[in-house]
């Protein structure tokens, strides 16, 4: 479970102080994956950020009381100068994994091919997420943090991405932030709408993205 | 639960036990070790240059200002063998300079790593710092062997106290280095301002081809303020039985090199907030 208690967050910006999260409670079950709807500029991609523990909050407690991916999108957390296989590599032993699986594993699952040996530099946006996914994967987690990514690019590896999302529910889970409704209706079991610094859950899919819609107009 | 990753501390959460902190120190060393092997690969890794370089280097100061000082019928400074005088110059000096540019650009080349929430910038810092002072040693006592080899006379009086001099220098560089890649982000000329106010003023400055003795007294006084003048002598104190600086101290170069270090290692512990919200 990841249990986020009174949690805000704020950056400076040329016009005061722009709150993205104010004071928010909420709960990630284990075993359920949650698709988080909001705008851009909501603060999503912050949100994931404090609760993969990139960034630390202003104030409040995030409890994670399983192992959480690091946030995974187009951009990729790979300087351009290794290759997709030391990459995998240097994950494993960021994570104390075998690096040896999470290598093997990466290379079949990222369909890179001669480009798993290439610098991360000559790829494509696309291929980043892929290789930053098939790693996560190959690491193992309780819970990943996903970016939009998937609903971005390739959409053949998209749905791969979603069926091993899928077979892994049960002791996987994952959280996605989203801008598209559709994306979030077909792969996530819970919704939450994310606007004006409140994060907001509900049990019912359908009711999260009427809110989300309502927020729209 | 998963066994993967369980102990690994998030930024900025509080650790509650002794127990929880040795993990957390086992944690770090892990993430350091890992960050190294990449940098291995990315600075040397290729094309080989690199370490090419970093022999080439302090070979071809020393390989100058030999010829130099053999053309002008100089000798080293109070019976010092010239070959050896130059080493415990040059070498020692660029284990500092090296350490320091390339520590300051560990934040900014990696930045993206950040994203991993068991990095930290120190992590960045250290790795890049550890490489650097490693390679530079090996190089310094590379050369050493080297002229003893050619016959050089190279003998070292007291290699300990020498190491301690030689660590004070790599802790300068790792402090400079910290302090200017924790305001890289925020200041982005800072590797230009450094290059043109550190890298060659001090080469001139920090005794590398001649001893504080030998300089007039003003100008001496003022030298003396640059705390790696006082390394530097004080590393050739212990290592040549020929040579006792009489202005070196001792405390000075100590004090400076712990004061250098602790203020960029807590420069970047302070920033730290901003460096990853800007990541």
């Amino acid at each position: 479970m990841i249990a986020l208690d009174q949690v805000s967050k704020s950056y400076r910006t040329a016009h005061g102080r722009h709150s993205v999260l104010d004071n928010v409670t909420c709960e990630f079950p284990l075993g359920k994956s949650v698709g988080i709807l909001g705008l851009n500029g909501a603060g999503k991609s912050t949100l994931l950020r404090l609760i993969g523990g990139v960034e630390p909050p202003d104030c409040g407690t995030i409890r994670r009381d399983a192992s959480v991916s690091w946030p995974l999108g187009l951009s990729g957390a790979f300087p351009g100068t290794l290759t997709g296989r030391e990459n995998a590599r240097f994950v494993s032993r960021l994570y104390g994994a075998a690096p040896g699986q999470v290598e093997a594993f990466a290379e079949d699952f990222a369909e890179l091919g001669r480009y798993y040996d290439e610098p991360v530099r000559t790829y494509s946006s696309g291929m980043r997420a892929r290789l930053g996914f098939a790693v996560s994967i190959a690491v193992d987690f309780d819970f990943y943090l996903v970016d939009e990514a998937t609903s971005v690019g390739d959409w053949r590896f998209t749905a791969k991405c979603f069926r091993m999302f899928r077979e892994r529910r049960a002791e996987s889970s994952f959280i996605l932030v989203s801008h598209n409704e559709e994306t979030v209706r077909r792969t996530c079991d819970l919704g939450a709408v994310l606007s004006n610094g409140r994060l907001t859950m509900y049990e019912d899919m359908n009711a999260a993205i009427a809110a989300y819609r309502h927020g729209l107009h | 639960m998963k066994a993967v990753a369980n102990s690994i501390p998030r930024r900025g959460e509080r650790t509650g036990s002794w127990l929880r902190v040795a993990g957390a120190g086992a944690t770090q060393v892990r993430v350091v070790h890992a960050i190294m092997l990449r940098e291995i690969k990315t600075r040397f890794g290729r094309q080989r240059m690199g370490y090419l370089w970093a022999v080439l280097e302090p070979t071809a100061f020393v390989a100058i200002f030999a010829l130099m000082f053999a053309y002008g019928n100089q000798t080293a400074p109070s019976g010092m063998p010239v070959v050896p005088f130059l080493i415990t110059g040059f070498a020692p000096f660029l284990l500092f300079r090296s350490t320091m540019t390339q520590t300051m650009g560990a934040i900014e080349t990696n930045r993206i790593l950040l994203t991993f929430p068991q990095i930290t910038p120190t992590d960045l810092v250290l790795a890049r710092a550890l490489l650097e002072m490693a390679t530079l040693t090996a190089v310094f006592f590379l050369l050493l062997a080297v002229a003893h080899m050619l016959g050089f006379g190279v003998r070292i009086e007291n290699p300990l106290e020498m190491l301690f001099a030689l660590g004070c220098l790599a802790m300068t560089g790792l402090g400079l280095g910290a302090f200017f890649a924790a305001l890289t982000p925020f200041v982005r000329s800072m590797p230009q301002i450094v290059a043109m106010v550190a890298g060659r003023p001090l080469f001139f400055l920090s005794g590398l081809f001649f001893t504080a003795e030998m300089l007039p007294r003003a100008f001496r006084e003022v030298l003396l303020l640059n705390p790696l003048l006082h390394m530097i002598e004080w590393l050739r104190s212990a290592f040549f039985v020929e040579f006792q600086s009489q202005h070196a101290s001792v405390e000075f170069a100590l004090g400076a090199a712990l004061a250098i270090c602790c203020l960029g290692l807590l420069t970047l512990r302070g920033l730290r907030k901003r460096i990853l919200a800007a990541v």
